[in-house]
């Protein structure tokens, strides 16, 4: 392997979720918990903190959480672009290119969201995408947007409506036991599923993440610093981010062959080719659903299996902990867990491969983190708990 | 009056001047001929920074649709459930554009040919020339 492979690792993760509108802080003081949860269980001092990324325009600039974390020296900081959740994984290349090239060397990847502070997600990422085309069509939000793309998935491609409902499922199955999921303890029916309201066609309620209130924190350092602190540290394997010729253009313009995709075409194969492996390798995969048939595409964007191929590979047996063949979203994703713009997937790669999950997957060395799909950047990660040889 | 200028941060404002026309006018580069869609500043498959707009017939192929039912926020212009269509141009079929669908109580299907009507869309303040489809 090449690259940044083995180099930088998470050695803290945190996260403090609540239900959307109940949180007991503003979005700061709930992102300063977060990251001292992340510190504590690393056993690393807060203040020593020297760097920070992020992305779908969190509004938390990290000079502002300098007071209530101490810290002394802010020595970097970035976002990635885009107001979606497409620039999750991206945050963490940034994060190590900084601690790799000397920039810095504790970088925190940070997402917060509380609906009173930054009013509701889906209208800040269309913010972004909004033009006088879509308006003039009644397309005003991200669910709409993806809906459009599921129905040519569908439709054209032929792909089985069932294997949404199998990703939805599957995101139930591992909610409903993990104690802090917000469908824990809630086992998925398929007349729920059914009888839930249409939101834009093919998309029902429960095809759609819902926001939470919350925010999550990664502490990555040198793989040579992670050594001397408490937690088993999680390796970064590979980081892709970015956009093929011919996706992104906001008119539904996008070229054919990635039209009904999730944009991961030159993303995925970055990703592969940096590391290495291939999705054979993959021990256990957080694959970002934002809605239920773009978490569809994602796999078959990341090459697990083809459009012919995916009602026989996505199916509810083969997604879930401990035996599926790719056991996806295994504190419940989006769907169930619960959604603070993804930040709660990233937590997850670290749970799972430190053996913490409330679904584990035995055995399990490599995860991949798909990130936010059909977003115009888009980005997706290869974590790992051993060092590559 | 629409004020065409803030309809568009983009290369598109002749687009929007022919939809008040009740044309649809599609660019192309004054260099080597190229179709671009979304509109360009410079074309770059020659370099060129001249384009040409040319009216094209309103007709196409549903490339995608989906059926909106919950109230989103910005939707108020339309009566709901609304079906929002995403078209293929016959004339150039690397084209797409949006528009609403006229036929709203059938599902339409992709591969269908639809024809367009120019309209205007009322959003908060301002008034949207947009595409109205229907079933040929």
């Amino acid at each position: 392997m090449q690259g940044i492979a083995g180099k930088v690792a998470a050695v803290g993760a945190g996260i403090r979720q609540y239900k959307r509108g109940a949180s007991p802080l503003p979005e700061t003081g709930v992102l300063v918990g977060a990251i001292l949860d992340a510190c504590e269980e690393a056993g690393f001092d807060p203040t020593e903190i020297d760097g920070f990324a992020s992305y779908g325009d969190d509004h938390n600039e990290p000079v502002r959480l300098m007071p209530d974390l101490g810290i002394k020296d802010l020595r970097w900081c970035s976002t990635v672009f885009g107001g979606g959740g497409g620039g999750i994984a991206g945050a963490i290349g940034q994060a190590a290119g900084a601690i790799l090239t000397g920039q810095a060397s504790a970088v925190v990847v940070y997402r917060a969201l509380v609906e009173g502070n930054s009013g509701r997600l889906s209208e800040a990422v269309m913010a972004h995408h909004l033009n006088s085309h879509m308006l003039g069509a009644g397309l005003v939000s991200p669910a709409q947007m993806c809906a459009i793309r599921a129905t040519r998935m569908f439709e054209h491609y032929g792909v089985p409506m069932q294997t949404a409902e199998d990703v939805v499922k599957a995101c139930y199955y591992h909610g409903a036991r993990n104690p802090q999921a917000v469908t824990y303890g809630t086992e998925f029916s398929h007349e729920a599923y059914e009888k839930s309201r249409y939101i834009s066609e093919p998309f029902h309620l429960m095809d759609c993440s819902r926001e939470n209130d919350g925010a999550g924190a990664i502490l990555l350092v040198s793989a040579e610093r992670a050594r001397d602190l408490k937690k088993q540290p999680i390796y970064v394997l590979g980081v892709a981010q970015g956009a093929a010729k011919g996706w992104g253009d906001l008119l539904e313009n996008d070229d054919d062959d990635q039209y009904a995709s999730a944009g991961f075409k030159s993303v995925a194969h970055h990703l592969w080719r940096q590391t290495g492996l291939s999705p054979k390798d993959i021990d256990v995969a957080q694959v970002y659903e934002n809605f239920s048939a773009q978490a569809v595409a994602s796999i078959v964007d990341h090459g697990f299996c083809s459009w012919e191929e995916a009602g026989d590979f996505i199916r509810f047996d083969n997604l879930i902990a401990p035996s599926g063949r790719l056991p996806i979203n295994t504190s419940g994703g989006n769907i169930g867990q619960g959604f603070i713009h993804g930040i709660g997937m990233m937590v997850e790669c670290i749970h799972q491969l430190r053996g913490e999950s409330a679904n584990p997957v035995p055995g399990a060395k490599i995860c991949l983190l798909a990130g936010g799909p059909g977003a115009p950047i888009v980005s997706s990660a290869i974590f790992a708990n051993e060092i590559p040889a | 009056m629409v004020d065409v200028a803030s309809l568009t941060s983009g290369a598109d404002e002749t687009y929007f001047e022919g939809l008040l026309c009740g044309e649809i006018r599609l660019q192309s580069c004054a260099g080597c001929g190229v179709s671009h869609w979304p509109a360009v500043f410079r074309c770059a498959e020659c370099g060129s920074w001249e384009h040409e707009w040319n009216a094209v017939a309103p007709a196409g192929t549903i490339y995608s649709w989906t059926r909106t039912w919950h109230p989103f926020s910005g939707t108020e212009g339309f009566e709901t459930p609304l079906v929002s269509l995403v078209v293929s141009l016959n004339e150039v079929p690397s084209v797409r554009l949006l528009g609403v669908f006229e036929n709203k109580d059938v599902d339409p299907r992709i591969g269908e040919q639809v024809r367009a009507e120019t309209t205007s869309v009322e959003f908060q303040d301002r008034s949207i020339p947009a595409l109205r489809w229907s079933l040929v």
